[in-house]
């Protein structure tokens, strides 16, 4: 039987695995499954038809599949395992259509926000109050520092790393650095990319392909994008970024 | 306030003072020091090693001395300090240090944090300190007296924020900022914020003698005019001979340039610093000398 403190609220319905511990003044709805070994802390709230992997830690004040619209029990949230919600995270609930999904070992920190509908990835790290809008999309391994924010319907690509302040109004290309409002692109996330195992000789091509392609910009040369595309002997990585980048919604011209 | 200690859990090893008041849902771990005449609001979270002074006023949905956020941290029993007369506003997150940052996190006396601080591991914040709302502090920073953080600034991990020195509002801090300065921003992250003029507020904060406070003006208006060439400008001040504050701000602007990025305290990288080793019991730090050998 999950170790519940008596001062909780875990509604009749909610699905709680045997290992879980629940501690005081959660509140717990009745379509929630809660996987085992997950630990929530004092304070917690999670609504909706949530589903919550294994392993997952939900630290104080976090808000875990709560809707905008108030009707609380119809949002859908689909969160895998080993993900770490810091506290005051909120994760919005989206619809049974296009619900809310987040992959496994995610670290979201303080005060992030995560709307309506998103799509996460897997092995991301979120710094403290990044806001990420409804519908966006984050791949793996991306890592936002504090104050950054994705705005709604956007795409950032894998391994990329989002400086402080940073709007992402358009798309994020995958590998890259970016910062500014609205952003640049300001080079390849190396850093993160040894991390994650990259050898040298990859590093470089990605490099040399985001010189050309950005030049420190925000601006993508498209002609580039197609020499780039034409190009056979590039490598896996650098096919992944041309597909991305031909993929993507251009950016929309300023009005300013 | 309403003391409401029915509707609290509060472990029964924790130390509260007879006369502190415990507002409704809050959670106080079995490690924790709550000292006299401190106030908690409503649905807050004391966990960890955390020792609070007397006289805090602590606001509703705060959470201090949860686990760090950083991946370095692997679960040793790390402390939280926090002074005396503090008043901390509504949901600020204060975290306990790590085994690498030299295990402490403190806040100071007679700071003001507003609503949505985060100060995070091995942080040290000073005295008289104000954080306007959602500033974020990474980790290992030391903010010393009588600074003021304007709304949605943020610092980088390793900063040093000097004696009542001003950072903008939506600043991002990657450098050390000089003491009695005015640090802003003006476009919001593609260029890197600069030191913009003197922080009379500041100066006028920190009660200086009155030639000191002129030697102090004539100092900055030296050195930041504009901050080119500092290096040269600092060694032909020593060399006229500087005293008080103005020599302080010279060894301090000296110290962050020799740093790697302009950051002093790079060089604390997997050490334990001074002001936490002056926290730490001998025993735990010849323990630390211990465990790294």
């Amino acid at each position: 039987m999950a170790e519940i403190s008596p001062y909780s609220i875990v509604e009749k319905g909610a699905k709680l695995a045997s290992d879980v511990v629940v501690g005081p003044f959660c509140y717990i709805g009745g379509s929630v499954k809660l996987g085992s070994g997950c630990v929530v802390e004092n304070n917690v709230t999670i609504v909706g038809q949530t589903t919550i992997g294994e392993k997952n830690h939900i630290y104080p004040m976090a808000v875990i599949g709560q809707t905008l619209d108030g009707d609380e029990n119809k949002g859908k949230c689909v969160i895998g395992s080993a993900n770490n919600f810091r506290e005051h995270s909120t994760i919005y609930a989206g619809t049974a259509k296009e619900p809310t999904r987040i992959g496994k070992n995610n670290l979201i920190m303080i005060a992030c926000q995560v709307g309506a509908g998103t799509k996460m990835g897997d092995h991301g790290i979120f710094a403290n109050c990044t806001h990420i809008a409804d519908r966006a999309i984050i791949e793996d391994y991306v890592r936002t520092s504090a104050f950054s924010f994705v705005d709604s319907g956007i795409r950032v690509g894998a391994y990329t790393f989002t400086a402080g302040y940073v709007q992402v109004d358009h798309d994020a290309p995958p590998f890259a650095m970016i910062q500014g409002s609205p952003y640049r692109v300001r080079g390849v996330n190396t850093h993160n990319l040894k991390q994650c195992g990259f050898g040298e000789a990859e590093i470089r091509s990605l490099k040399r392909a985001f010189r050309d392609l950005y030049n420190g910009t925000g601006d993508l040369k498209q002609d580039v994008l197609k020499a780039l595309a034409a190009d056979k002997k590039a490598n896996q990585y650098v096919k992944t970024l041309v597909s991305y980048l031909k993929s993507c919604k251009p950016k929309e011209a300023d009005n300013d | 306030m309403i003391e409401c200690k029915t509707k609290s859990e509060i472990h029964p090893s924790a130390r509260v003072a007879p006369d502190a008041k415990i507002g409704p849902f809050c959670v106080i771990g079995p490690d924790v020091t709550i000292g006299p005449g401190t106030v908690l609001g409503r649905r807050v979270t004391v966990t960890g090693n955390t020792t609070i002074g007397s006289g805090n006023i602590i606001g509703d949905g705060c959470v201090l001395g949860a686990t760090p956020q950083d991946l370095k941290y692997r679960g040793a029993d790390c402390l939280l300090v926090i002074g005396h007369n503090n008043r901390i506003g509504r949901n600020v997150t204060v975290h306990i240090g790590t085994e690498p940052g030299g295990y402490v996190t403190r806040i100071g006396d007679d700071n003001f944090l507003m609503e949505g601080v985060h100060v995070a591991h091995d942080c040290f914040v000073d005295n008289r300190v104000h954080l306007g709302r959602m500033v974020q502090l990474a980790g290992h920073i030391l903010i010393q007296d009588g600074v003021v953080m304007d709304d949605m600034s943020g610092a980088h991990h390793f900063v040093t924020i000097g004696r009542y020195a001003r950072v903008g509002r939506r600043t991002p801090v990657r450098r050390d900022v000089p003491p009695y300065t005015n640090f802003f921003t003006e476009d919001y992250g593609w260029t890197a914020p600069s030191v913009r003029g003197v922080h009379e507020a500041g100066i006028t904060a920190a009660d200086l003698k009155r030639d000191e406070e002129l030697e102090l003006r004539r100092t900055l208006s030296d050195l930041f005019e504009d901050e080119s060439a500092l290096q040269m400008k600092i060694e032909q001040l020593e060399n006229m001979g500087v005293e008080g504050e103005a020599a302080a701000l010279c060894e301090f602007c000296q110290r962050s340039l020799a740093g790697k990025f302009g950051r002093d305290r790079e060089s604390y990288r997997g050490q334990v610093p001074p002001e936490a080793a002056a926290i730490l019991s001998p025993e735990k730090l010849a323990e630390i000398q211990r465990n790294k050998k």
